[in-house]
C-alpha cells in the first residue's frame, strides 16, 4: 500500500508520514551534522553501495551461505579497508570515519562488516603496528586494495574468553618456526590469503604470518551456522606448519598484541551495531505503518508506538555514545574500558532493537522478505565475538572496583 | 581535449518536497544531488578522460550549497571545477547565456549535459547552450565515443536505436544510459578535498539576468490520487476488464 491510500485510511490524517519505502536512516538528533564533509562522502558512497550491492543479493548470499567475491573487490575498489591505517596504500581515515564505515556495511549485513573488521581492525592493523617493514610493504598495500585477504587467529577450540591459556604453540627449529595447534571461529579463515596467528614460543603469546598454502596448515570452513550465513567461518590448523624465520610480527609480545587488534575491532563493532539496529528500525517503522489491523495501522496502536519510541531512543544514544567515543579514539583520548561499554551497550540495544522489530514484523518478520531476523541472527554472534557482553561486563566491574573477577583465584 | 560538463544540484530523488507561499520549500529540502541525467553526462566525460585523455570540467550555477555537487564530480574525476555563484530564481534564457560563457571561458568544444533537470524538467539547457554557442547539439543521447574526425552517439528509444557521427564543436545532451555510474572511493574523496572551486559571478561572465521572458507564476502540488475501486468476486470480471480497457486504457 502507497502513502496515498495510507492519507485517506480511514479519516486518519498520516501526511506527516509520506515516505514508507527505501531506507531512510534514522537520525533524531542529527549526529552525523557532526561529520567532517569526507565522512559525510563517504558514508554516502558505502551507503550507496550497500543499497545497490548488498541489500539486493544479501538474502540469497545467505540461503547459499556463501560471502560473494563480487564484495571483497568492490570493498577493495571503495579504499575503506584499513581506513585509519597510515601509510603503505591505507586509506589512512578518521577512526571515526572507521566507525562510519562500519556503521554503513552492518546496517547491510553484519557479516559484511565482520569481512572488513577482520581484513582492516585484526588482519592489516598487527602488521602495521607490530610487523617488520619488509612485512608491511609486502602484505599492507595488497591487504588495502581487497586483493589479499587476511585473518585473525586467537580464539581456541577449549579457550575462547581465556586467551592467555592458549595451546597452540611455535617452536623454532633452523630458519623456521613449527607450528602446532588449532584456531576456531575464524571469520575469513578459508578465503584468506594470510593469517595473523598467535601461539606460544617459549611459552610467551607471539604473532606469526601463515600464508594461504604453507606446508602443514589448512583452513577447513565450518559449516552449519545459524547466524553471520554470509560470512565464513572457519577452523585453523596447523600440523607441523613450517613457515619462515621471517614471518613473526617483531613487535609486540605477550596478549597485548591481540588485545590491541581487538580494541580497534570492538570499535568497529559499536558502530557497526547501530547499522544493524537503524536497519531494523527502519523496517519496524515502514511496516507498522502500512500493516493494517483491526481497520488501522499497526503503527497507529500504542503498544506498537511504545516500540518504536523505544527504538528511537536507544539509537539515539547507542550513535551519541559511537560519535564520542570516535572522537576520543581520535583524540587518542581513550582506555580500552570505553570501547569494552560502547561494544557492550551497542550490541546489547541492537539485538533487543532486532528481537523487537521482528516482533512488529508478527509472522512476517521470520521471512528473509524482511531483514530483521537475518539481523537479529547476525546480532547474536556480534554479542558473542570479540569479548562476549559477559567480558565486557567484567571488564567494566574491574575497572569500578580495581578486583578482577574472570578467574575464581587460586 | 577539453569537456565541459554541465551539472545541476536538485533536490536528492529521495528528499520530500514541500511548497511554502508559492514556490519550492528549499529550506526543508533534506538532501541535494546532482541531477540523475547530468550523472549520466559525468559519467560519459569521465570515459572520455581515461579513453582519449580529455581534461573534464566541471560547472555548475547556483547558490553556495551547489559546490557540493562540483565536489561529488571531482571525487570521482573531474579535473577542474567552476561555480558561477548565483542565489534565487534565473530564467532560462539567462541560465543558458551564463553556461555558455562559462564553456567559452574554459574553452570547451564539448558540453555534455543531462536532457533535463530532476526537479524543473524544462529540457532546454542543452539545446539553448547549443543555439547560442552555434555548437551542434544532439539529444538523447546515452552513449559517446571519440572517433577520427569527432563523435559516435548512440541514442536509444523505445523505438529504436539510432547512432549519430558528430563534428566538433558540439553539445550532448544525456539520457539514462546502459553504463554504470563510478562509485567515489575513499582517494577520490580525500583528493576532491583539495581541488580548488574557481567561482564567479554572472556579472563576471557578462550576463545581465533582467528582462527575462519566462518567470514561474505558483507551485501547485499534484492533484490528490482520487480513492481506488474495488471489485468482489468472479462476477465482476467482465466490469473489470471494460474498465481497464476503457478507462485505464492498459489492454
Amino acid at each position: 500500500m502507497g502513502p496515498f491510500e495510507l492519507r485517506t485510511l480511514k479519516g486518519l490524517d498520516l501526511s506527516g508520514c509520506t515516505d514508507i519505502m527505501g531506507y531512510e536512516a534514522l537520525d533524531f538528533y542529527d549526529v552525523d551534522s557532526l561529520l567532517t564533509d569526507e565522512e559525510l562522502m563517504i558514508r554516502d558512497a558505502v551507503r550507496g553501495w550497500v543499497d545497490e550491492s548488498v541489500i539486493p543479493k544479501i538474502e540469497n548470499a545467505c540461503r547459499e551461505g556463501v560471502f560473494l567475491d563480487e564484495w571483497r573487490q568492490e570493498i577493495g575498489s571503495m579504499g575503506i579497508l584499513g581506513a585509519p591505517l597510515k601509510g603503505y596504500g591505507c586509506p589512512g581515515l578518521s577512526y571515526t570515519a572507521y566507525g562510519v564505515i562500519c556503521r554503513e556495511l552492518e546496517r547491510g549485513d553484519s557479516g559484511i562488516r565482520s569481512f572488513a573488521s577482520v581484513q582492516g581492525s585484526l588482519a592489516m592493523y598487527p602488521i602495521w603496528d607490530f610487523g617488520s617493514e619488509d612485512q608491511k610493504e609486502k602484505y599492507l598495500p595488497r591487504m588495502a586494495t581487497g586483493e589479499l585477504i587476511g585473518c585473525f587467529g586467537l580464539t581456541e577450540p577449549d579457550y575462547g574468553s581465556n586467551p592467555g591459556d592458549m595451546v597452540t604453540k611455535a617452536t623454532e627449529d633452523g630458519d623456521s618456526f613449527i607450528l602446532n595447534g588449532a584456531k576456531m571461529w575464524i571469520t575469513n579463515g578459508t578465503i584468506a590469503d594470510l593469517a595473523i596467528v598467535w601461539a606460544k614460543l617459549d611459552g610467551v603469546i607471539r604473532g606469526f604470518i601463515v600464508e594461504k598454502g604453507d606446508p602443514g596448515f589448512s583452513a577447513p570452513e565450518m559449516k552449519g551456522k545459524h547466524s553471520l550465513k554470509a560470512s565464513v567461518t572457519s577452523e585453523l590448523v596447523f600440523q607441523d606448519c613450517r613457515i619462515p624465520k621471517d614471518r613473526i610480527l617483531p613487535g609486540v609480545k605477550g596478549l597485548r598484541g591481540p588485545f590491541s587488534c581487538l580494541n580497534n575491532a570492538r570499535f568497529g563493532i559499536s558502530w557497526g551495531a547501530i547499522g544493524s539496529a537503524q536497519a531494523c528500525y527502519d523496517s519496524a517503522r515502514s511496516y507498522a505503518l502500512s500493516r493494517i489491523q483491526f481497520d488501522h495501522p499497526i503503527a497507529a496502536y500504542q503498544l506498537v508506538q511504545n516500540k518504536l519510541a523505544w527504538m528511537l531512543r536507544e539509537i539515539t544514544k547507542g550513535q551519541l555514545l559511537a560519535y564520542h567515543l570516535g572522537k576520543k579514539k581520535d583524540a587518542g583520548e581513550w582506555i580500552p574500558e570505553h570501547i569494552s561499554l560502547a561494544k557492550m551497550n551497542n550490541v546489547d540495544i541492537a539485538l533487543e532493537i532486532a528481537r523487537v522489530s521482528r516482533d512488529i514484523h508478527g509472522a512476517n518478520g521470520i521471512l528473509d522478505e524482511y531483514p530483521v531476523m537475518r539481523h537479529m541472527a547476525n546480532l547474536e554472534s556480534v554479542k558473542t565475538y570479540e569479548g562476549t557482553h559477559d567480558i565486557h561486563n567484567l571488564i567494566l566491574g574491574r575497572h569500578i572496583t580495581g578486583i578482577q573477577a574472570f578467574t575464581k583465584g587460586a | 581535449m577539453k569537456v565541459a560538463v554541465l551539472i545541476k544540484q536538485v533536490p536528492d530523488t529521495t528528499a520530500k518536497v514541500g511548497i511554502i507561499s508559492g514556490s519550492v520549500d528549499e529550506g526543508a529540502i533534506s538532501k541535494w544531488s546532482i541531477s540523475p541525467y547530468d550523472e549520466y553526462a559525468l559519467e560519459s566525460a569521465l570515459s572520455l578522460q581515461s579513453g582519449s585523455g580529455a581534461t573534464v570540467v566541471a560547472i555548475t550555477l547556483g547558490p553556495e550549497r551547489s559546490s557540493k555537487s562540483l565536489i561529488d564530480a571531482a571525487a570521482v574525476g573531474a579535473d577542474e571545477l567552476l561555480h558561477v555563484v548565483h542565489d534565487g530564481a534565473l530564467g532560462s534564457l539567462s541560465l543558458q547565456k551564463a553556461l555558455s560563457e562559462a564553456v567559452t571561458r574554459v574553452g570547451a568544444e564539448v558540453v555534455l549535459v543531462g536532457k533535463q533537470a530532476a526537479d524543473t524538467n524544462s529540457g532546454s539547457t542543452g539545446p539553448g547552450v547549443a543555439k547560442i554557442l552555434n555548437y551542434s547539439c544532439v539529444g538523447l543521447v546515452s552513449r559517446i565515443e571519440a572517433g577520427s574526425d569527432g563523435f559516435e552517439a548512440t541514442r536509444s528509444t523505445p523505438s529504436g536505436i539510432e547512432r549519430v557521427s558528430v563534428k566538433l564543436p558540439c553539445v550532448f545532451a544525456f539520457d539514462k544510459g546502459d553504463v554504470e555510474l563510478r562509485r567515489p572511493n575513499v582517494r577520490g574523496i580525500m583528493m576532491a578535498k583539495k581541488k580548488p572551486i574557481e567561482r564567479i559571478t554572472l556579472a563576471d561572465l557578462g550576463v545581465d539576468s533582467t528582462g527575462e521572458g519566462v518567470s514561474t507564476t505558483s507551485v501547485d502540488y499534484p492533484p490528490e490520487k482520487p480513492e481506488g475501486q474495488r471489485f468482489e468476486g468472479p462476477d465482476s470480471a467482465a466490469e473489470v476488464a471494460t474498465k481497464l480497457r476503457e478507462e485505464a486504457n492498459v489492454i
